[in-house]
């Protein structure tokens, strides 16, 4: 039985590799081009645009950081933020999945739904951000409704589809076992769909963060969003800065967790994918 | 012996936008208990077609199904299907997937976690439980398929061409495997197969169907001894079956393409 080994000795080892989270030479050259770009951002800075108005050195923005900090308004920016969007995410995800599901389980929910999510699919919903202000008030509530709006439509679309194209082979083996439409559900279409719903989420992560910003534009007391428009409304050019790269981080953080998270939920896809 | 499997006057038309293609004719089968049958004929001839029939994945346009005397209405506990592309949930491990037959039909978790380990053990795939699909190669996904049917423990074993998609000599090797496998369990099996080599090796008895629509062209009596080992391949008598399947399948194949051409020139025409 010759052919016992081969198959195990090849992706074993790599993926263990991958679980522990070593840092492995791709995440080495990964480190070293931020870490480049940071030092080019320094350079310009100090030496090619030195009118400050427009450009800052990253040390500026750094110790503008600090003094944020210190003051406490970045404490207070990023917690309101962070909560626009956890609050934002987790209902328009939990939403959209939900309907997704439905969706895939209900014809008559799929026909009915269908149409509107063609139609409002492009829609660029971040355009109601100035009207869900003027329902809501300025406040939480106002915010994270752009947040859900942002997120809800890419999650649902890839839950949905990835419900909707379950491998026709694994239906007839649950079929060929007598399965119930319960338990296809759950072992196999679900199962199946969730590398799909990952990818919709990570989508969700990025619109979403455009939503954070874009809900704080529109009147806020407080928020990283609403820091970029004042401190770019006072010629603060490192303060807004400041904004800019916490939302970057925001983001690596973000997509980074849902990596995890596919690891754990779905290791089968991500491996197969860099094979 | 008692009959397990019976069909009669099994007939099945497919139509797809006003064009009906008729895959099977009054097919007429019957099966004994214990037995190992193949299905041969050539491509398209409906020999998938009739063992969906058989384990209920879809419904004969007219005729019957009966295992043990009750007529089949869709797939059921007593026939367990042996898929052509492994059908391995990439989610699951190779432990997983083996149970996953039981699991959707209410076993027990101590039954499924003993019946999971025997039937894996009896594939030879012992201490490769934690494996996912992709990570062991075609022969071992196909052993994984064979154990989660046989771990519903069925009557019958249906299998469509389930070496098909392997190597020669991994080929070779599932099949001595099979017969193994057959020998301890005593399972009932229909067997399609495109390989003739394959069917005698295997069987009791080989059914050849003619090309499309399907029907039964010639049974052969494999009375070749039990149990057998792949050496059984190189001897006279086995070579004289095969070779008799062969040009029964050659005859059809070349009245097919016959016709055809027939059909085409009147096209033409």
């Amino acid at each position: 039985m010759t052919d016992k080994v081969e198959g195990v000795g090849r992706a074993a080892p790599s993926r263990m590799w991958r679980m522990r989270g070593f840092p492995g030479p791709a995440f080495l050259r990964g480190a070293l081009s931020i870490a480049a770009a940071g030092v080019l951002w320094e350079l310009a800075g100090r030496y090619l645009i030195k009118n400050r108005l427009f450009f800052t050195p990253l040390s500026a923005v750094f110790s503008r950081m600090a003094e944020m900090w210190s003051e406490g308004t970045l404490q207070t920016d990023i917690l309101a933020s962070l909560q626009t969007f956890v609050v934002g995410f987790l209902l328009g995800a939990g939403a959209a999945i939900l309907i997704g599901v439905l969706m895939a389980l209900s014809t008559w929910a799929r026909d009915f739904l269908d149409p509107w999510i063609s139609a409002l699919y492009a829609t660029p919903f971040i355009a109601l951000a100035p009207l869900f202000v003027l329902w809501l008030g300025i406040g939480l509530a106002a915010h994270a409704a752009v947040v859900f709006i942002s997120v809800f439509f890419p999650v649902l679309i890839n839950t949905y589809s990835g419900l909707a194209t379950t491998d026709r082979v694994l239906l007839e083996v649950a079929h060929s076992f007598n399965a119930g439409k319960r338990q296809v559900f759950l072992k196999v279409r679900f199962p199946s769909a969730l590398p799909f719903i990952i990818t919709g989420l990570r989508l969700g992560v990025a619109r979403g963060l455009v939503g954070v910003v874009v809900a704080e534009i529109f009147g806020a007391k407080a928020g990283l969003g609403y820091r970029i428009v004042i401190s770019g409304n006072s010629f603060d050019t490192a303060g807004l800065f400041v904004g800019i790269v916490l939302f970057a981080i925001a983001g690596v953080i973000s997509v980074e967790l849902l990596k995890l998270i596919e690891r754990w939920l779905a290791p089968w896809r991500l491996q197969s994918a860099e094979e | 012996m008692a009959v397990k499997l019976a069909t009669a006057g099994l007939s099945k038309t497919f139509g797809k936008g006003g064009i009906e293609i008729e895959a099977l004719r009054d097919v007429s089968l019957s099966i004994e208990e214990g037995e190992f049958v193949s299905i041969v004929g050539a491509s398209g001839c409906g020999k998938t077609t009739l063992l969906r029939i058989l384990d209920g994945l879809i419904k004969a346009s007219s005729g019957s199904v009966r295992v043990n005397g009750k007529e089949v209405v869709g797939p059921g506990p007593d026939r367990a299907f042996v898929f052509q592309q492994d059908g391995l949930m990439p989610w699951r491990t190779v432990y997983g997937n083996a149970s996953f037959g039981m699991e959707i039909q209410g076993a027990s978790g101590a039954a499924i976690r003993k019946r999971a380990s025997d039937f894996l053990r009896l594939v030879g795939l012992s201490g490769f439980e934690k494996l996912f699909p992709h990570e062991i190669s075609g022969g071992m996904r196909q052993r994984v398929n064979i154990a989660r049917a046989l771990a519903v423990d069925p009557d019958i074993l249906l299998m469509d061409e389930p070496f098909a998609a392997l190597d020669a000599q991994t080929r070779e090797i599932m099949q001595a495997e099979m017969t193994r496998i057959w020998q301890e369990t005593k399972k009932t099996v229909v067997l399609i197969t495109h390989q003739i080599d394959e069917a005698v090796f295997l069987s009791d008895r080989v059914f050849v169907f003619t090309a499309r629509p399907g029907r039964l062209k010639e049974e052969i009596l494999v009375d070749l001894p039990r149990p057998r080992n792949l050496s059984i391949k190189r001897t006279v008598e086995f070579v004289t079956i095969t070779d008799r399947i062969w040009r029964l399948i050659e005859e059809e194949v070349r009245e097919g393409i016959q016709r055809e051409q027939v059909s085409a020139a009147a096209g033409a025409a």
